[in-house]
């Protein structure tokens, strides 16, 4: 049986790529590998965010533990995680998670001397690896178009005079099932591609008027009115939201079969956003192979086929074969 | 105080294997495999895998319970095959089919990226 295979062929087309928003298609598979892939990024792929944090002075208004937990969340560009180790199973430090191959070391030190409140902000972390430092905001801001100079990092906690933070804290790598802050995704949807038939012989017995009755009958804007034939056209066919508004009220005005709507069964569309610790695109790449490695994990192991294969000769010993 | 730690959802145990197998003991070419530590996105896409193989009779799998930490997977096959074979034919096609995935989102990227 060597040879035979029933492997697809996926295609991919990509409709609009940002640093942190992708959309793309995905035709010729099925929603299990969608749905795979979509669980894999929310969950299973990896990044790094601060997990252990020894305060060494905090006379801010918040409790240590609010302070560490803020931390925590704040988005770390997260490039290296793929090939970094986690901390559990590192040989080079033993599992305490303090070593180079598996952690990222910060420091902050922030005092309030003036009379004016001080923000403590994300700006205000030292990393000891310049490839892993806070996600710059304002580096989006200025793509976003407002004023990036109003983009001061992520505010952690804010001092008065006197008060004072002091801390170390350890980046790990780590993955969203895990803690949510290991999350590189803001969103990951995918959708159907929707498919129209619209009855153009039954189309035509209605009036302009019922046309356009019909048509606001859709929450979102998918048909409308070509200006010149006056023929109902699919303007936009992924606003649909698979409501069937339009059906009904086509069988309310006793058009049954007016249009018909097919939701394809092995075409996608995707929309991923990341939270700024890897790009949208890389996310996608990195699902991938950490799906592969999934897989790869969940081989039989030989011991585990040869067992079986000499209950196979006793089982058909025994059958009598 | 006493809860499990978070990990303990996706760190197979020391000791503990990975994935067993186990025949059934009244049906010729029926099987159950028991995957350690995984969940419905192994289990969903194995068995649509396995469905694709016509000579799987039945392809399953089950989440026994949210506090279990594993799937089992239970496949059927013809004379012409074995569980173990659909198995492991079910794998090896997932994995050329993510490496042409792969191969193809790099490509488009790279057409994208010239583009702008
Ligand atoms: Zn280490």
């Amino acid at each position: 049986m060597e040879g035979v295979s029933y492997q697809r062929f996926p295609k991919v087309k990509i409709r609009e790529m940002k640093d942190d928003y992708l959309k793309f298609d995905l035709r010729e598979t099925d929603a299990s590998m969608a749905n795979a892939l979509r669980r894999v990024m929310l969950a299973e792929v990896p990044t790094i965010a601060i997990d252990l944090v020894e305060i060494e002075v905090n006379s801010s208004v918040l409790n240590d533990e609010f302070i560490a937990h803020r931390l925590g969340l704040i988005p770390l560009t997260s490039d290296r995680a793929m090939g970094m180790r986690f901390s559990r199973d590192c040989d080079a430090c033993d599992g305490d998670g303090q070593c180079e191959y598996c952690s990222v070391e910060f420091h902050l030190k922030v005092r309030c001397d003036s009379d004016q409140t001080l923000d403590v902000t994300s700006h205000d972390l030292k990393s000891s690896d310049p490839s892993v430092v806070p996600v710059d905001v304002a580096q989006y801001a200025e793509s976003g178009g407002y004023d990036a100079s109003e983009q001061r990092g992520i505010l952690i906690v804010k001092l008065r005079r006197g008060q004072e933070l002091r801390l170390r804290a350890i980046a790990r790598k780590g993955i969203g099932k895990d803690h949510a802050k290991w999350s590189p995704a803001a969103t990951v949807t995918f959708m159907y591609e929707p498919e129209f038939h619209i009855n153009e012989d039954l189309m035509e017995t209605l009036t302009l008027e019922e046309k356009r009755d019909w048509i606001e009958s859709s929450p979102t804007r998918v048909f409308d009115i070509d200006p010149n034939t006056h023929q109902v056209v699919v303007v936009d066919p992924e606003a649909y939201t698979y409501d069937d508004e339009v059906i009904k009220k086509a069988e309310a005005m006793g058009k049954p079969g007016l249009v018909e709507i097919y939701a394809k069964e092995d075409s996608f569309i995707f929309t991923v956003e990341s939270t700024g610790t890897i790009k949208a695109s890389q996310m996608v790449i990195n699902a991938i192979e950490v799906l592969k490695q999934k897989l790869d994990a969940v081989r039989l192991s030989e011991e585990t086929e040869e067992a079986d294969d000499q209950f196979g000769e006793l089982g058909a010993h025994i059958r009598g074969g | 105080m006493n809860a499990p730690d978070r990990y303990e959802r996706f760190v197979v145990p020391e000791g503990t294997k990975k994935v067993s197998y186990e025949r059934d003991t009244k049906i010729i070419n029926a099987a159950s495999f028991t995957l350690e530590r995984e969940e419905h996105t192994i289990g969903n896409i194995l068995r649509m895998q396995l469905h694709r193989d016509p000579n799987v009779l039945f392809a399953g799998y089950k989440l026994p319970h949210p506090l279990q930490y594993k799937i089992i997977v239970r496949i059927h096959t013809t004379s012409q095959s074995s569980p173990m074979q659909a198995y492991n034919q079910a794998i090896n096609d997932l994995d050329r089919e993510l490496n042409h995935l792969k191969n193809a989102f790099e490509e488009e990227m790279m057409r994208i990226s010239r583009e702008y």
